[in-house]
């Protein structure tokens, strides 16, 4: 077991014998970074701040190895990470209309961080805060405790997340968190991939989403109907590439231009998660490597990085858009104010559990 | 429930070709996906129906543009027309007015490209048609290569020689086995088609060279019939068609609900590489086991033994074996083995097959050896094989008799 790193490495080799990054000199100096890697040449930094998926090192058709991962070139801007790069967002991924809902009866009030809505948990949200991490059972664990109040939230909620990669390419991602007060609680992990390994932007990327149904959004990304992906743009239930699907005119792609949008991927669940399954697959035909997503959760964000515009990133050129892809699994958009919110209040006693696997490899 | 109306469609395109193919399959995949309802006209052959299209009776069109007979007889159409075909360098070759789908034609060149780099190719060559304007696209794919070797400043060698008639057939062979051997070896080529790729890969055969030891070799659409027939497997850039049918489609069934389009312009990347034994480049090896590899490349599903190997090299079985040893670490037989497991492997990942014809055509002497040799070398059965490689994504359910599925949970409940 590799002992947790004090430097943010941008390299796979030369683990230990790095010399003290820019980590050191910044306000965040102490943050840790754990490394995971598997038999396949893969390496995985794991970063405390915002238990954030830093890099991921991995080989393509040829043997040369790259980071698939957007990220920041120093942990000064994982300290604020404004893009989400690889966090863990909470107590609520995606948007609450206007922040608000009610719970048994109470009406509760979040940020409005987003065009008047909540997103990812606010601005102080899980993806800014330093969790605890552990090396355990073959991987890390991360935990919070996110304060009765946190972001406007009701109850004391304790999270825990591991992440473990296998020798298959495999990195599972199993979060687990418990209340002391009914609370609304829908987690995901944000990373943005560019399977490429930066050499282009994803518009080549070929993707495959099984599922029939997508949430048409309003102006400000409220999911508003489900509607059937064929027919549209959105159908990716044969894979297709990324890029002329974002030319295509489609009133939805151009409210939020690009992709951001739900996909309804285990549709009969009534909102509540179910066995795990693979749901999506991400090839990109130069490099030939491949991203398959399985998860529990009964919906799938598919973000096509439409905000990145001259963001400096690890890159040699600033990150602009589609240069990156997220597919960030979790409950429903506004889930809250919906027919199934009951099924994302968690209460004292129960267990908040979900699974999501990133499986990253080679196409035959 | 609201019907519909039927909409007359016409295809014009050549479906006698992989591309045109594709395209059609792409459109039909769209329809099935939707409640529209086309009546698709597709002729044997459309271009006798070409003079006074613009009085056919029908709500629209989309065809080839790469046919500038087609382009032309459709520039005066008053009913909606989707235009499919090759993307351009020159912003002024495309037709005005009309919505456009290409295929990116300098994607394709530089995805086949970059993949005879990364086989360790350091020149490279480029084999193309003579100039006409029925392939446009061939001089667009040189135009791509030619900024491609400026890029890495190579000197772009570009090949277009004859197209292949029967009159012609030998002068063009031999004109293509003279541009094959003025090249210094070892060269990778990229063909801007796969009937391109496999003229040269017969022009290899006929002059003894071996491929992909001295020519590594890739063509462009992917075509099964280019793979069956040529005896060592053709490596391939697949072209998104397929997409860029579904594309066009939906372009067109906007216009037919009264969207107006004429400035789309959809480019379409290639979907994949099929990557076989024509560009497989390795570092070169001794002449004898070059020689030996690239008989066994060719006859290997027919059967050969050790001896004809070694009889066609012109050395003994002995020192045959002891250059395997040598270079590559395993027997000759053992040689002979992997790639009629390669074959076999590729033939049952294709899906609907019989067992006993696969170990017919890959050379195994009965069904029984080429089990005991899945279960050695891959510790699986064929019919194992075969079922993992059909795994993929399981069917979703089907869409069209819900509408909404949040309502519809009496229906199915899998939680």
């Amino acid at each position: 077991m590799p002992p947790p790193l004090l430097t943010l490495k941008m390299q796979p080799t030369s683990v230990m014998t790095t010399k003290p990054s820019i980590l050191s000199s910044t306000a965040h100096a102490d943050d840790q970074v754990y490394t995971l890697r598997n038999a396949q040449d893969m390496c995985l930094t794991i970063s405390e701040r915002g238990a954030a998926l830093v890099s991921w090192w991995a080989p393509d058709r040829y043997g040369r190895v790259a980071d698939v991962l957007l990220g920041y070139p120093d942990a000064h801007g994982y300290a604020d990470n404004r893009y989400y790069f690889g966090a863990v967002i909470g107590r609520w991924a995606n948007r609450i209309a206007q922040g608000r809902f009610t719970v048994d009866g109470e009406a509760l009030q979040t940020e409005a961080n987003d065009r008047g809505n909540h997103l990812h948990g606010g601005p102080q949200g899980f993806h800014r805060a330093r969790w605890q991490a552990t090396m355990e059972d073959g991987g890390v664990s991360l935990r919070l405790v996110s304060p009765d109040g946190d972001g406007g939230f009701r109850g004391k909620l304790e999270v825990q997340v591991h992440y473990r990669l296998a020798d298959d390419g495999s990195l599972t991602i199993a979060y687990e968190a418990v209340a002391d007060a009914p609370t609304a609680v829908n987690l995901t992990v944000h990373p943005y991939f560019n399977l490429n390994g930066g050499s282009a932007d994803v518009g080549d990327h070929m993707l495959q989403i099984d599922a029939d149904y997508y949430m048409e959004i309003d102006q400000s990304g409220i999911p508003v109907t489900v509607a059937p992906v064929g027919g549209t743009a959105f159908d990716f239930r044969q894979p297709a590439a990324i890029g002329p699907r974002l030319a295509w005119p489609d009133p939805q792609i151009q409210l939020a231009g690009g992709f951001d949008h739900c996909y309804c991927v285990k549709p009969y669940n009534k909102g509540k998660p179910g066995p795990l399954r693979e749901v999506a697959r991400v090839y990109d035909p130069g490099s030939g490597r491949q991203l398959q997503v399985s998860t529990t959760e009964v919906g799938l964000q598919f973000y096509t990085g439409n905000a990145l515009e001259g963001v400096h990133g690890r890159a040699t050129r600033p990150y602009g858009r589609h240069d990156g892809f997220c597919l960030e699994a979790h409950a429903y958009p506004d889930q809250v104010n919906g027919p199934y919110a009951a099924a994302v209040i968690l209460r004292p006693g129960q267990v908040y559990r979900q699974t999501t696997v990133y499986r990253l490899g080679l196409i035959q | 429930m609201k019907m519909t109306k039927s909409h007359r469609i016409a295809l014009l395109f050549n479906a006698n070709k992989i591309f045109d193919r594709e395209v059609i399959a792409g459109v039909a995949a769209y329809l099935s996906s939707t409640r529209a309802s086309w009546d698709l006209f597709l002729e044997e052959d459309f271009r006798l129906r070409l003079p006074g299209i613009e009085h056919w009776q029908g709500d629209g069109i989309i065809a080839d543009f790469d046919d500038p007979a087609v382009a032309a007889a459709l520039s005066r159409s008053r009913i909606p027309v989707v235009a499919v075909g090759g993307s351009y360098e020159d912003e002024a070759a495309y037709p005005l007015g009309v919505p456009y789908v290409a295929t990116d034609n300098f994607k394709l060149i530089r995805l086949a490209y970059d993949h005879l780099i990364e086989a360790g190719l350091r020149r490279f060559a480029l084999f193309s048609l003579p100039e006409a304007m029925e392939n446009r696209w061939a001089q667009e794919r040189e135009n791509a290569f030619r900024s491609l070797m400026r890029r890495d400043k190579m000197e772009a060698e570009i090949f277009r020689g004859q197209g292949t008639s029967a009159p012609s057939w030998d002068e063009a062979v031999e004109q293509q086995i003279k541009w094959l051997h003025s090249l210094p070896k070892p060269v990778g080529i990229i063909a801007v088609t796969d009937a391109r790729a496999r003229q040269l890969l017969q022009a290899c055969m006929i002059a003894g060279i071996e491929v992909p030891e001295q020519v590594a070799l890739i063509g462009i659409d992917n075509d099964p019939l280019a793979r069956m027939l040529t005896r060592i497997p053709l490596s391939s850039v697949i072209q998104g068609a397929q997409e860029m049918g579904r594309a066009a489609a939906h372009l067109l069934d906007q216009m037919l609900n009264g969207a107006r389009l004429s400035n789309t312009r959809i480019m379409v990347p290639p979907a994949g590489i099929n990557v076989l034994a024509s560009s497989r480049h390795e570092p070169a090896k001794h002449p004898h086991v070059m020689r030996a590899r690239h008989f066994i490349r060719q006859y290997a599903c027919q059967g050969i033994k050790t001896g004809q190997v070694a009889d066609y090299v012109g050395i003994s079985r002995s020192s045959l074996e002891s250059y395997f040893r040598q270079e590559l670490n395993c027997s000759v037989h053992d040689e002979i083995l992997r790639f009629k497991l390669d074959a076999a492997t590729t033939i049952l990942a294709r899906g609907n097959c019989n067992i006993a014809d696969v170990a017919l055509s890959c050379g195994f002497t009965s069904i029984q050896y080429m089990h005991a040799v899945f279960k050695r070398e891959l510790g699986c059965t064929p019919r194992a094989y075969q079922d993992r490689a059909r795994q993929g994504f399981q069917a979703a359910p089907d869409a069209a008799s819900i509408t909404h599925p949040e309502d519809a949970t009496d229906l199915c409940d899998d939680d």
